[in-house]
């Protein structure tokens, strides 16, 4: 037998050849058997005992056909390659223009989804502070170098009216300050100007957010008693009666306590980024539990006594001057 | 004195049919040029009728055919029937042909290929699977041939290298001027 050990000397193989079968009389047997499966087969199809035998076969030999299946998937591109090289120019050309025309639908679909996000965002804003609010479109940006701010595609035709807040599904982005028949401007809090009530959501320590020419935020007026960690959650205090209460802004970035100083410096990202969104809500009106009660009011003030009580013990303001606030969430006076 | 070890011949067919049962059930289907797919039911029973012949060849030819018969969706018992008949003749002229020479062993391979993959394509053609001659010889024949030679090139080089030398079966002592029967020593 071939397959075995090997032999010494010339003559072995010769004599095995001679005696070795060829298998002439299993080959007829077998050539029978299979024409007569054929037959069966075919005269059969898939319901015969046949098929039956081979839906057993496939479903034993069903995890190799699995695991092969999964090895070969990462190289299923290059066999397409092989594939598609048989394939005839006006098929290739039909499936580009259908890709083509696919790859177009899908962006679509992706826009119209991202849309429906942000719009169900806002809804959800809505329902969650239970704002009395008109939705809007921006519609461009700031048209001059020196002011931030947006217009949307609401104005008085549509009950908006100058100082509304306006919020995004992110944060609050700002307040109006200029209205037409159908847009409105809005001022964003980046402003140079804009200032927003605001406070500190854990430790409740109220401040006023301002914004600057570089576009940075900054917390002002909280006090260096006050206790505020980067990272902190800053929302809108309601204090002034303009922006609902507990809105989110922004989240600190950074603290400092200067020494001789009885203000913190507060650095603050806002959560809503210019850019980052393409509809708001402006807020048309306040409910009653939306407005600073007077607890908040009275938190302020005292607040602010503590301050000014802490500075004339320091001393500090003495030759500098001396900083007060308003509650009344618009404006902030520093004198030298 | 010659001494011929069955159950390791044995054990040497059975693990070839395993790996080429396992390469035709897993990799076959998932490599594929235009229509073809590799034999390696073709593959198995030429490495046996190759190195061994014989009765077994043909037998191994019956059941890699019925393997492959089972394993597609075409009529069982065609390419057993095939296989027998590519095994017997394979068994025939290679017994005692290949002992190394790599390109006597693809040679005889091919034509078998190309003839096994054209009789079942044209059985195919003839019971109605097929669409016409074009699709059975261009798309379906040639690739299907050519795979199923490109899938034997390693078994070949390992069946070649598996005997050592000599126009014979050669191994052993003495077998490069003498010549001795084949050695599967790598299974």
């Amino acid at each position: 037998m071939s397959l075995s050990g090997g032999g010494r000397g010339a003559s072995a193989p010769s004599l095995r050849n001679k005696n070795q079968n060829t298998g002439g009389g299993l080959l007829a047997v077998l050539v029978i058997v299979s024409v007569v499966l054929f037959t069966v087969s075919v005269r059969g199809g898939e319901t015969g005992v046949l098929g039956t035998v081979r839906s057993g076969f496939q479903t034993i030999t069903s995890p190799v056909r699995y695991v092969g299946a999964a090895v070969a998937s990462p190289f299923q591109g290059l066999a397409n390659i092989f594939t598609n090289l048989t394939a005839d120019q006006a098929t290739l050309s039909e499936l580009q223009a259908e890709n083509n025309d696919l790859q177009t639908r899908n962006a679509e679909l992706e826009e119209a989804e991202q849309t429906a996000t942000r719009l169900q965002g806002l809804l959800d804003l809505k329902d969650t502070y239970n704002l009395q609010s008109t939705a809007a479109h921006v519609i461009s940006g700031s048209t001059d170098s020196w002011t931030s701010t947006v217009t949307i595609d609401k104005g008085t035709s549509s009950g908006i009216a100058i100082g509304m807040p306006v919020t995004a599904t992110s944060g609050v982005i700002g307040q109006v300050i200029g209205c037409s028949a159908t847009t409105s401007t809005v001022r964003l809090v980046s402003d140079e100007s804009s200032s927003i009530s605001a406070m500190i959501q854990t430790s409740r320590a109220q401040g006023m957010l301002t914004g600057s020419a570089t576009g940075q935020l900054t917390l002002t007026l909280i006090s260096t008693s006050q206790t505020v960690e980067v990272g902190d959650i800053v929302v809108t205090s309601g204090l002034g009666g303009v922006f609902p209460k507990g809105l989110p802004l922004g989240k600190v970035t950074s603290v400092e306590n200067n020494p001789g100083s009885l203000y913190l410096d507060i650095v603050v990202e806002p959560f809503a980024a210019y850019g980052s969104y393409e509809e708001v809500l402006v807020i048309t009106s306040l409910t009653e539990g939306q407005q600073a009660s007077s607890d908040d009011i009275a938190a302020a003030d005292a607040q602010d006594t503590s301050s000014t009580t802490a500075a004339s013990t320091s001393d500090v303001s003495s030759s500098t001057g001396s900083s007060s606030s308003t509650t009344d969430g618009t404006t902030t006076t520093t004198t030298e | 004195m010659q001494v011929s070890n069955k159950n390791k011949d044995h054990r040497s067919i059975l693990v070839l049919a395993v790996v080429c049962g396992v390469l035709q059930l897993a990799l076959a289907p998932n490599i594929g040029l235009g229509n073809g797919r590799a034999n390696l039911a073709l593959v198995f029973s030429a490495c046996v009728a190759l190195t061994v012949g014989g009765k077994k060849s043909v037998l191994a030819g019956f059941f890699a055919g019925l393997f492959f018969d089972l394993s597609t969706t075409g009529p069982i018992g065609l390419m057993s029937l095939l296989l027998c008949v590519s095994s017997y003749l394979m068994g025939l002229q290679g017994r005692n042909r290949i002992t190394g020479d790599l390109g006597l062993t693809m040679g005889a391979f091919t034509i078998h290929s190309l003839g096994v993959s054209l009789a079942y394509h044209v059985a195919m053609l003839l019971v109605g699977e097929a669409g016409g001659l074009f699709d059975v010889v261009v798309l379906r024949t040639l690739p299907t041939a050519l795979l199923t030679v490109v899938a034997f090139i390693p078994f070949a080089i390992w069946l070649t290298r598996a005997q050592p030398s000599g126009p014979n079966l050669g191994g052993g002592r003495g077998r490069s001027s003498h010549g001795s029967h084949f050695n599967m020593r790598g299974l």
